[in-house]
Order: C-alpha cells, then sequence, then structure tokens
C-alpha cells in the first residue's frame, strides 16, 4: 500500500510490506544487470569495434559497422523478409487459434483429446519440427508431393523450399503450424473468463451467433488479443529457426530474415562488430514495431 | 524514494563498470604473442626450427593431464574421446589426456570463449588457411598457435603451405579431402558409356548420353547452398588454379580480381551450363537437401553427383538401386585434369599451453606414420592419410588414388574457400542460386557480387 508522506512523497511500504523485503530484490537485480543489461551494454560497445569474435585486439571504427549494414543492402533484404514472414504468421495463427479456440469452448465431445491435439505440435522443438516439414515438403518422395501424385497431380513439381515465390511463406506455415495452439490456449483461457449470463442475454435479445461473437466475445477478450498478436509480432520478428534449419537463408537470399542474417554477419562473415551493429538496429527496429503495435491494441482495447 | 535511487545508482554502476570491462577486453590482450606485421607473407615456406623442443618432455614431468578439444560427433568406442586416451595412458602413465568433442557450432562457440579467458585446451582442432571459424591463420593472427616446426613429424613435408602462416607450421595435418565427382558405373554403361570423361566436353557429352537414355544425369542437394561449392571449386582449379596458383594470394594486393575474364566467369559459365541443360534440375535441386541428394544417389535414381570423399561412406551404401557399382573422377576441365585435394583438418597446440613440448612429443608420436596411435587413427577410415604404415588400406582407397596421383603430380589445389575471407563463398552460392532459379542474376553478377563481397570482408 502506498502511502503519502507530509513531503509528499510515496511510502511503498506496508506493516506486511516492509523496507527490509526489498533486500530480497537483490538476487534478482543481480542476475538480471549480469546476464541481460551487462551483455546487451557489451553488444552496443563491441557495435563500435572491428572484433571478429577470435582476436580481442581490435579497434573502435566508429559508426562505420551502422554506415555499412545500412549501405550494403542486407539489411533492407532481412527486413522485408522478416516483415513478411511476421504479418503472415501473426494474422494466421491468430485467426486460426481464435477459431479452434471458439469451437473448442464449445460443449463438444472429446474436446480435452482436441484441445490435446491442437497443442500437439507445440511440445516438439524448432529442430524437430524444421526436420520433418523439410521432408513433408520434399519434392518428388515428400508427404504433400506424394498426396498430389495420389489424387493424380504432378508430385514432384511440388517444390515449395526450392522455389523463390513460395520459400518463405512455406517456412511461415511451419512456425504458424508449431505456434497456433500456443495462442489457441491464450484465448480458451480468455474465453473461459467470458461471463455466460452476458451471452444468456445477447441470446435473448436475438443475437445471431455471429453477433455474440462480434458484440459481445471480442470485445471481453480485447486483452487476451492484445497478448497474443504483441507476442506473435515479437517472435515474428525474432525470426530464425526455419530459416536456419529448412533452407538456410535460400534459395539465395529469399528466406534471410534479421536474426538469421546477424547469425550470418557474426559466424559466417566472422564479424562479430558489424553483426553487434545489425542487432542494435534490429533491437531498434523490433521495439519500435512492438511499442506501436502495443499503442494501437491498447487504444483499441478502450474503444471496445 | 531512497531505494529507487539505490537501485538507479546501482544499475548505473554496472553499467559504467561492463563499459569499463568492455574497454579492457580491447586493451587487455597481453597473452598471447601480438600479431606480426601485417604487410609480411601470410603464407611461405616453413622456417628451419630455431630450437628442437624436449623429445623426453613427458618422461620427465611426473603425472600431467593434457586437454584437447576437437569438433564431431562422437562414436561408440570413439577414437579422439575413447581410444586416443587410452592409447596414451599405455605409452606414457604419467600422462591423462582429456578429450572433449563438441558439434561443430558449440565448438566453435567453446573455443572462442576459452581462448577469450585464457583456458584453451592444450590442444586444438585448426583448419587449414581462413578456412571456418576455427582457421589455423585467423588463430595464429592472433598468436594463439605454437610454431610446430620443430616437430620430426613435419621435417621433409613439403605440403603443409596451407598450414604455415609467416613462416611458421601452426597446425599438423596428415589427412586430405577431396571433392569429385561420384558416379554409378551400371548407369554410364545403360547410357553407353565407357570410359571415364577426360575433358570438359567429353564431360557434356556424356551428360548429354545419360539424358537421351531417360537417366538424371546429375543430382545436388542446392537446398544446401555449400553443395555449389563441390563443383565449382574442380573446375577453378582446373580452369583458375592450373594457370594462376598464385591467383588468391593476388586477389589480396589487387592483383588479380573476381572479375578478371577468362577466370570466375568461366567457372561459374561452365557450371550454369549444367543447370541450362537441365544435367541438374534446378527447379528440384533447389528444393533438395544434401542427404536427399546422396539418398537419390545410391537408390539409382540419378548417374552422378558432386561431392567430397568425407561423404564417401554415405554414396557408397546400399541403396534402393542395391550394391552397384560406384566410381569417381574430377570434374574435368577444357584443357586438362586438375583435382580440388586439400589438406584436411590437423591439430594445433595452444601457445599459452604449459605443457607445449609435451603435446609436441605426443604429437610426433601420434603421426609418426607407425604407431599404436597411427594406426588406430587410420582405422576410423576417416582420415586419408598421404604418408605412413596403412594409408593405402583406408576405405574407399580404390576410389581416392587417382586423386592421390593427381596431387602427387601437382596438380591438385587447394578449396578456394581456404584462402578466401570466410562469407565469400556464401555470396557466391546465393548468387548463382539466384541465378539458376530465375532470379535474373548473371555470371557478371555474381563475379562482381564476390568481388564486392570479398574486398567488404577485408576491408577492416
Amino acid at each position: 500500500m502506498a502511502k503519502t508522506s507530509k513531503k509528499g512523497v510515496k511510502n511503498y511500504t506496508s506493516p506486511v510490506f516492509t523496507r527490509r523485503m526489498y533486500y530480497f530484490l537483490i538476487p534478482a537485480l543481480a542476475f538480471f544487470l549480469i546476464f541481460w543489461i551487462y551483455p546487451v551494454l557489451q553488444l552496443f560497445y563491441y557495435s563500435v569495434t572491428d572484433f571478429n569474435g577470435i582476436n580481442y585486439d581490435f579497434d573502435f571504427v566508429g559508426m562505420k559497422n551502422y554506415a555499412r549494414v545500412l549501405s550494403n543492402g542486407t539489411l533492407t533484404n532481412s527486413m522485408k523478409n522478416t516483415l513478411i514472414y511476421a504479418v503472415m504468421t501473426v494474422c494466421i495463427s491468430n485467426i486460426i487459434g481464435l477459431a479452434v479456440a471458439m469451437i473448442l469452448n464449445t460443449k463438444i465431445k472429446m474436446k480435452g483429446l482436441f484441445r490435446t491435439c491442437a497443442y500437439f505440435p507445440a511440445l516438439f522443438s524448432a529442430i524437430v519440427v524444421g526436420f520433418i516439414w523439410s521432408y513433408v515438403y520434399m519434392p518428388g518422395a515428400g508427404m504433400i508431393a506424394n498426396l498430389i501424385t495420389m489424387v493424380g497431380g504432378d508430385g514432384a513439381a511440388f517444390n515449395p523450399l526450392g522455389n523463390y515465390k513460395t520459400a518463405l511463406f512455406a517456412i511461415a506455415m511451419v512456425e504458424i503450424w508449431k505456434g497456433f495452439g500456443t495462442t489457441m490456449i491464450i484465448y480458451l483461457a480468455g474465453l473461459q473468463t467470458v461471463d455466460e449470463s452476458l451471452l444468456e442475454a445477447a441470446s435473448i435479445d436475438g443475437c445471431t451467433q455471429w453477433q455474440q461473437i462480434k458484440w459481445v466475445k471480442l470485445p471481453l477478450i480485447s486483452s487476451t488479443i492484445t497478448i497474443n498478436v504483441i507476442l506473435s509480432v515479437i517472435s515474428g520478428l525474432k525470426a530464425f529457426d526455419y530459416s536456419f534449419i529448412m533452407t538456410n537463408g535460400g534459395p539465395g537470399k529469399s528466406t534471410k530474415t534479421l536474426m538469421f542474417q546477424v547469425y550470418e554477419t557474426a559466424f559466417t562473415d566472422q564479424k562479430m562488430g558489424r553483426a553487434s551493429a545489425f542487432s542494435v538496429l534490429a533491437f531498434a527496429f523490433i521495439i519500435l514495431i512492438t511499442v506501436l503495435m502495443l499503442l494501437y491494441m491498447n487504444k483499441k482495447e478502450v474503444e471496445l | 524514494m531512497k531505494w529507487n535511487k539505490a537501485v538507479s545508482m546501482l544499475c548505473a554502476a554496472a553499467m559504467t563498470l561492463s563499459m569499463l570491462t568492455g574497454c579492457g577486453a580491447g586493451g587487455g590482450n597481453d597473452e598471447p604473442a601480438e600479431a606480426a606485421g601485417a604487410d609480411e607473407e601470410v603464407s611461405a615456406e616453413a622456417k628451419a626450427p630455431a630450437d628442437i623442443y624436449d623429445h623426453e618432455a613427458i618422461e620427465n614431468a611426473g603425472d600431467i593431464t593434457l586437454t584437447m578439444m576437437v569438433s564431431g560427433t562422437a562414436y561408440e568406442n570413439d577414437f579422439e574421446t575413447e581410444q586416443l586416451p587410452n592409447l596414451v595412458k599405455e605409452k606414457w602413465p604419467n600422462v591423462t589426456l582429456e578429450v572433449t568433442k563438441l558439434p561443430d557450432d558449440n565448438y566453435y562457440t567453446s573455443l572462442k570463449t576459452k581462448l577469450a579467458s585464457g583456458e584453451c585446451p592444450d590442444i586444438i582442432l585448426t583448419q587449414p588457411m581462413y578456412a571456418g571459424q576455427n582457421s589455423c591463420y585467423s588463430m595464429a593472427e592472433a598468436g594463439y598457435l605454437t610454431p610446430l616446426n620443430d616437430l620430426d613429424a613435419v621435417e621433409g613435408r613439403q605440403d603443409l603451405s596451407s598450414v604455415t602462416y609467416k613462416g611458421d607450421i601452426v597446425t599438423l595435418t596428415n589427412s586430405i579431402s577431396i571433392l569429385g565427382c561420384y558416379y554409378n558405373k551400371d548407369l554410364f554403361a545403360q547410357a553407353g558409356i565407357t570410359a571415364e570423361p577426360q575433358s570438359w566436353d567429353e564431360f557434356l557429352e556424356d551428360c548429354k548420353k545419360l539424358q537421351d537414355a531417360g537417366i538424371q544425369p546429375i543430382v545436388m542437394g542446392d537446398k544446401d547452398q555449400y553443395v555449389l561449392q563441390f563443383g565449382l571449386y574442380q573446375l577453378a582449379a582446373n580452369e583458375i588454379y592450373s594457370k594462376n596458383p598464385d591467383y588468391d594470394t593476388q586477389l589480396r594486393t589487387g592483383d588479380t580480381s573476381f572479375t578478371d575474364e577468362g577466370t570466375w566467369d568461366t567457372v561459374l559459365e561452365m557450371y550454369k551450363t549444367l543447370y541450362d541443360n537441365n544435367y541438374i534440375d534446378a527447379s528440384q535441386s533447389l528444393g533438395y537437401g544434401a542427404s536427399q541428394a546422396i539418398t537419390d544417389f545410391i537408390d539409382g535414381k540419378a548417374a552422378m553427383t558432386f561431392d567430397g570423399s568425407f561423404n564417401a561412406t554415405a554414396l557408397t551404401a546400399e541403396g534402393a538401386a542395391g550394391a552397384f557399382e560406384r566410381g569417381y573422377f574430377p570434374i574435368p576441365g577444357k584443357e586438362g585434369v586438375y583435382t580440388a585435394t586439400c589438406l584436411g583438418a590437423g591439430y594445433s597446440i595452444y601457445s599459452g599451453s604449459d605443457y607445449v613440448d609435451e603435446c609436441k612429443e605426443l604429437l610426433d608420436y601420434w603421426m609418426d606414420g607407425k604407431s599404436d596411435v597411427w594406426k588406430a587413427y587410420l582405422s576410423t577410415g576417416r582420415t586419408i592419410a598421404t604418408y605412413g604404415e596403412g594409408a593405402d588400406s583406408t576405405p574407399n582407397y580404390d576410389l581416392f588414388k587417382p586423386f592421390i596421383d593427381l596431387l602427387n603430380e601437382g596438380k591438385g589445389f587447394y578449396w578456394c574457400n581456404q584462402a578466401w575471407p570466410a562469407g565469400t563463398e556464401t555470396e557466391m552460392e546465393a548468387l548463382f542460386s539466384e541465378m539458376v532459379g530465375g532470379q535474373g542474376t548473371t555470371v557478371e553478377d555474381i563475379t562482381q557480387g564476390m568481388q564486392d563481397k570479398f574486398e567488404d570482408l577485408l576491408d577492416d
């Protein structure tokens, strides 16, 4: 409980939460400073050096790394790929997650089993999922190619990972497949907080199912939507796993995302300084997008 | 308020400390030694050893523990992690060899961390020239590697230039890695091909014969873009290095360029021909991984694949097509046959080790060409040795023999990326994929892209 002293300063203590309790913050704060703040500051530091990851006899190069990242086209390409990937994963995984959550929130038989099945892909690691889907997408002998052949199509021509126009969408679909279960669980939790009496009242007032969703359920779970969308945006903008496992950034540079480019600059090109500059810019970009999204979504929540 | 202030001050202190520590990391490079002058020749003939190491260092050392770190996957009865420590213990009961074997990425991360903290193992695995994140040139430049010029195992060897940095041999390696073209002899016979091609034109004719016979000539897993190197480096050996062995050295001095006519443009154009004629089906290969291409080859779905000696076991395994006979030849060039055969990874001694002479004695024993350790090392089948007892009993030796002969005739050249700053080859691969994937990229775009990347990477 916050009390206000005579000088107008709030005193955040109470008989239960005494000043002594603040000592318990120290371990967590120490870990936070050592394992988060310190490495982040190191990142800023390395971003103005020509450190190659091996030789610690490096020099300061000022803003050269930033200038190079901005001028050599890698940032533009990877940012474009990342945005496409993020928009796809955010939209589709939220739509599917919400739809499945609504279905599984109704009184149907074996809904526990269906909920488990929907969440099941989220239990696998990205490595496993990436390898499985590499074979699902494999041209000629892959699962989808075989299905196409079975129904009389040309399975050999099905090559989503080898095609410049489809590779990014193909890996985004894998992310959606793996991630929609988590989104669904959060929506399900939100939907279960919707008061049945409100739905009943809406029904008595003559609302159709769609009107109930639009005017009752969605406004009441708006904070859940915000959480899910923001989490998906952050996850989408940090995309790395499937570009790395399934396409290695290819074909060409068509699936190189921001994080993949950071990895490649640091560990293939051995330009740790430049990769740090790239990370700083990517960090700023992700923060900017997330904050803007959060402000927009919060505003929408209030309007609803 | 006081607490807020205290927390703020703590944060500020931590930030200041981190900045100071960071600054210290750059300046405090007192161990190991400073790099030599940048204008000196990087690779040169090995210097004569100034001192001879103590050949009885281990015997006089008492009980010691030597540490070693290598990359790879440990198998059952693994050589490095199990056999080697046991054999060393048998030879020298006072020595305990502790070996850590890590997957590649973990190895690189761990190596960098240990080097930075001055806690590097005594013996480490390094790659020739500038290849990989554990390249011996980068590490020697940073002063992390001990010169090995006084080892008995390097005496008289003339093939170590790619592990010699400014006159010092810094990596001891005895194995070679080969790039070539694996082929299915049954499918060749089916298409009426009776001999291995000896020129580029013959090679193209053979591809045409196979295609006309309804056989896919070549399968490649271009989704793993690094496999593009398997064909391109062979053609580079034929068309570039055979004419100018110093091409890459001159790239660094600016005397040559990737955009020079008759060099990489020729190589890329030749390789592109295979895609233009559908001898390699780009519409499929760009979606195929390297392992899927190997599977197709052993299943008899394609007559050839470009790959390395390191994948010989997988490529000679029995697949759906049964135990058909396989051959292995270097892709021929327009004016002769050369081979892209290079020294493999080897072992270096950390310059900050407390047991430099002991490690040298151990390496000398291991690589003497006859010891029990040597025999166990060769029996793994993962090493193609160029000397010593049992070198000719390496599994698949018959496949590799023509390449070793070419190497001995002076017709072998290292893999291009070993001489380039890491990252040049990934630019080449990405742009080549764009070209064969129909993105409008031209050969000129690729050579220009390679040159730009090369200069960019060397710029710092």
